[in-house]
């Protein structure tokens, strides 16, 4: 209001990242702070490094049950050269990136819904979520009951409207599609309450300003929920993807991978590694499983971290 | 610009029995800063949201200007309102915070950048249009959240305890300002605040409420003067107003070696009463009340005293204005009596005025 009182203004200083001052005997006392990490240190080494390191060495290995070789790189070499690999890799991205971004737009959408006022809202938030609670084997095999093309109740009910349903696990070109929305529908839940999360943290002034500004609900969705859920939404993004990138358990109890090897995802190529005795090849497909999984999502990581605003 | 009018506005929130507020009948004039004043929980922030449209209107009516908004969206009341955290969007800049509202009702941008560079010239906001809001302090966010209200040019502002975020000084040197740039936009604008002295500089015309019923509206002379009950003159004026509770005698209430001449009828109406005086209208003498000093402020110029007194109805405390260059110490004895023609008089029972 410079009209006002001119040059008289005195300005305070724009908000800074204030540095703490150093204690005079952080030296001394800083190891003190450490001892504290070190009950979960324990448990994340003995739970985590350690056997990923020792995937690592026997990925080296020519591993039997009781016997082991070490055999340098020729486990990569042979699990590159599988000619089920570049399916399996392209399956697994194809169902990473599905899963991933229909879990971002229908949890967003269910955590809209459900943070509105609404009727049996709590109610509803339990039936979103009950899924996720369920066995993963169950609600494969019972949706490979209900995709079946002939007696299945999906295709059943679809005759009823006069619509011929597909064969939704036998056919090859659909299979590794059923199976992810099947997974869309176990995982939507948790999808939903990381984004009811984020929505009931922002501040309500923010949607009364807006509501004062004249946005409609459609302009409030877009300009405060969505730029504000952010964080939920990178999270979500990122546990999907991860959890896409490297499914297994549904894929296997819904298609075993089939029709023939059309629904095959790198998990499931380095289990039937597994299965037939492989242990140090199998061994190293998972290595270099979670290299993939990590060149493919930390860079996604920090693109998304990079552009969050704090509330 | 309108004027804005409470007819019999009432709000009870759900699950409650007492109504946060009750049957407000105001009327704000044309161009008029009025400013709604009480302690926390009387109903001041409910009626100013009830006026934004954020709050529903249970019994009653609401009016801008002869237009009776009282089931009009918020949007379409052509109102604007600065919050008390300001609710800046946090992931806009400056110019987008202020340009929002035009932005969603379809203004051209070149028009919108004029109104922007307008408000943010008026606010000397103009270098940190391209910033976010987390960058700047306090005094800025609060000129933006100004700078967002004013570029809508809207018929009322609103300002909810809009600087209750900011330190002392800021906040004694943003009130002057606020109150220049109202009477210079001449905007209705309606300020909800809790503390005393801001409402006594800034408005045209104070509010004051308690358990969401208005006690009086007047300017703050008025209010000053004349409060209507002894919760008004308690609650206007720092410190302050002494009450103290006085069995009626012939002629008046004994204050100490002095008497306070009281009118007969009222004499005779009531056994007790509550005789207000305020602490610069009491004179240190020979007679009067003894008060034993507690505590002495020192202002400088002035002094406060404040003590304690013996009445007939217990002990009370009373504070007193003296000159700064004659203080009494602490423990030591002082008689106090009014200034003649200075006293209120209100009903022990209900605090209403009396005379």
């Amino acid at each position: 209001m410079a009209t006002v009182i001119g040059k008289a203004r005195v300005e305070e200083p724009a908000a800074a990242p204030v540095k703490a001052p150093r204690r005079k005997h952080a030296g001394i006392q800083s190891h003190y702070p450490f001892w504290f990490y070190l009950p979960a240190g324990v448990v994340y080494a003995v739970l985590f490094l350690v056997p990923t390191f020792i995937a690592f060495y026997f990925s080296l290995t020519r591993w039997g049950l009781f016997s082991q070789e070490f055999i340098g790189l020729d486990n990569f070499r042979q699990f590159f050269n599988e000619p089920g690999l570049l399916q399996g890799l392209k399956n697994s991205l194809i169902y990473g990136v599905i899963t991933s971004a229909l879990k971002v737009v229908l949890g967003l959408l269910l955590a809209v819904l459900l943070t509105s006022q609404i009727i049996a809202r709590g109610w509803l938030r339990s039936v979103i979520f009950f899924p996720v609670l369920v066995s993963t084997i169950g609600v494969g095999i019972t949706f490979t009951i209900l995709m079946n093309p002939q007696q299945g109740l999906i295709n059943k009910t679809l005759e009823v409207f006069g619509i011929h349903g597909p064969g939704w696990l036998t056919n090859p070109s659909l299979a590794i599609y059923s199976v992810a929305l099947v997974d869309v529908w176990k995982g939507v839940g948790l999808a939903t309450v990381i984004y009811i999360a984020g929505i009931v943290s922002i501040p309500r002034d923010y949607f009364e300003a807006a509501e004062m500004d004249g946005a409609t609900a459609f302009e409030r969705f877009r300009h405060i929920i969505l730029p504000l859920a952010r964080p939920a939404t990178v999270t979500v993004i990122i546990l999907s993807l991860i959890g896409g990138l490297r499914s297994f358990d549904l894929i296997w109890a819904m298609t075993g991978g089939g029709p023939g090897f059309s629904s095959d995802v790198i998990a499931s190529v380095i289990y039937k590694q597994y299965q037939a005795g492989f242990y140090g090849l199998s061994t190293a497909g998972n290595v270099i499983l979670f290299f993939a999984v990590t060149l493919i999502v930390l860079p996604i990581f920090w693109a998304l971290n990079r552009k969050q605003v704090d509330m | 610009m309108a004027g804005v009018t409470f007819d019999a506005a009432t709000r009870v929130y759900p699950g409650s029995d007492t109504p946060a507020v009750a049957d407000l009948d105001l009327q704000i004039e044309d161009g008029e800063f009025l400013v709604l004043v009480g302690p926390s929980g009387c109903g001041k922030s409910t009626s100013l949201r009830m006026l934004a449209g954020l709050e529903a209107v249970d019994d009653g009516r609401i009016l801008v200007g002869d237009r009776d908004v009282t089931h009009v969206s918020p949007k379409d009341r052509d109102i604007a309102m600065v919050f008390q955290n300001y609710a800046l969007y946090p992931h806009m800049s400056v110019g987008d915070n202020m340009g929002f509202a035009l932005r969603i009702s379809g203004v051209g941008t070149d028009e919108i950048a004029r109104r922007v560079a307008e408000a943010a010239k008026i606010l000397d906001l103009e270098p940190y249009l391209d910033r976010r809001p987390k960058s700047l302090s306090g005094g800025q966010r609060q000129r933006v959240a100004m700078g967002r209200a004013i570029v809508r040019r809207p018929r009322v502002f609103l300002m909810d305890e809009p600087l209750s975020n900011l330190d002392a000084k800021l906040r004694v040197q943003t009130r002057t300002e606020i109150a220049a740039l109202q009477r210079r936009l001449g905007v209705t604008t309606v300020y909800v605040t809790h503390d005393q002295v801001e409402a006594m500089t800034m408005g045209d015309r104070v509010a004051v409420l308690k358990d969401g019923v208005l006690q009086q509206a007047g300017t703050p002379r008025e209010l000053y003067d004349r409060p209507v009950n002894a919760f008004v003159a308690g609650f206007i004026g720092s410190p302050a107003m002494n009450l103290l509770e006085f069995g009626a005698e012939d002629g008046g209430v004994r204050f100490g070696g002095a008497t306070v001449p009281v009118e007969r009828s009222v004499l005779a109406a009531h056994p007790r009463l509550l005789l207000g005086v305020r602490p610069e209208d009491l004179e240190v003498g020979d007679r009067g009340l003894p008060v034993e000093v507690d505590v002495v402020e020192e202002l400088g110029a002035d002094a406060y005293v404040y003590g304690h007194a013996v009445l007939d109805g217990g002990p009370a405390n009373v504070v007193a204005r003296v000159r700064g260059r004659s203080l009494p110490a602490k423990g030591a004895l002082l008689r106090v009596a009014p200034r003649p023609g200075s006293t209120h008089l209100f009903a022990v029972g209900d605090g209403a005025r009396l005379g």
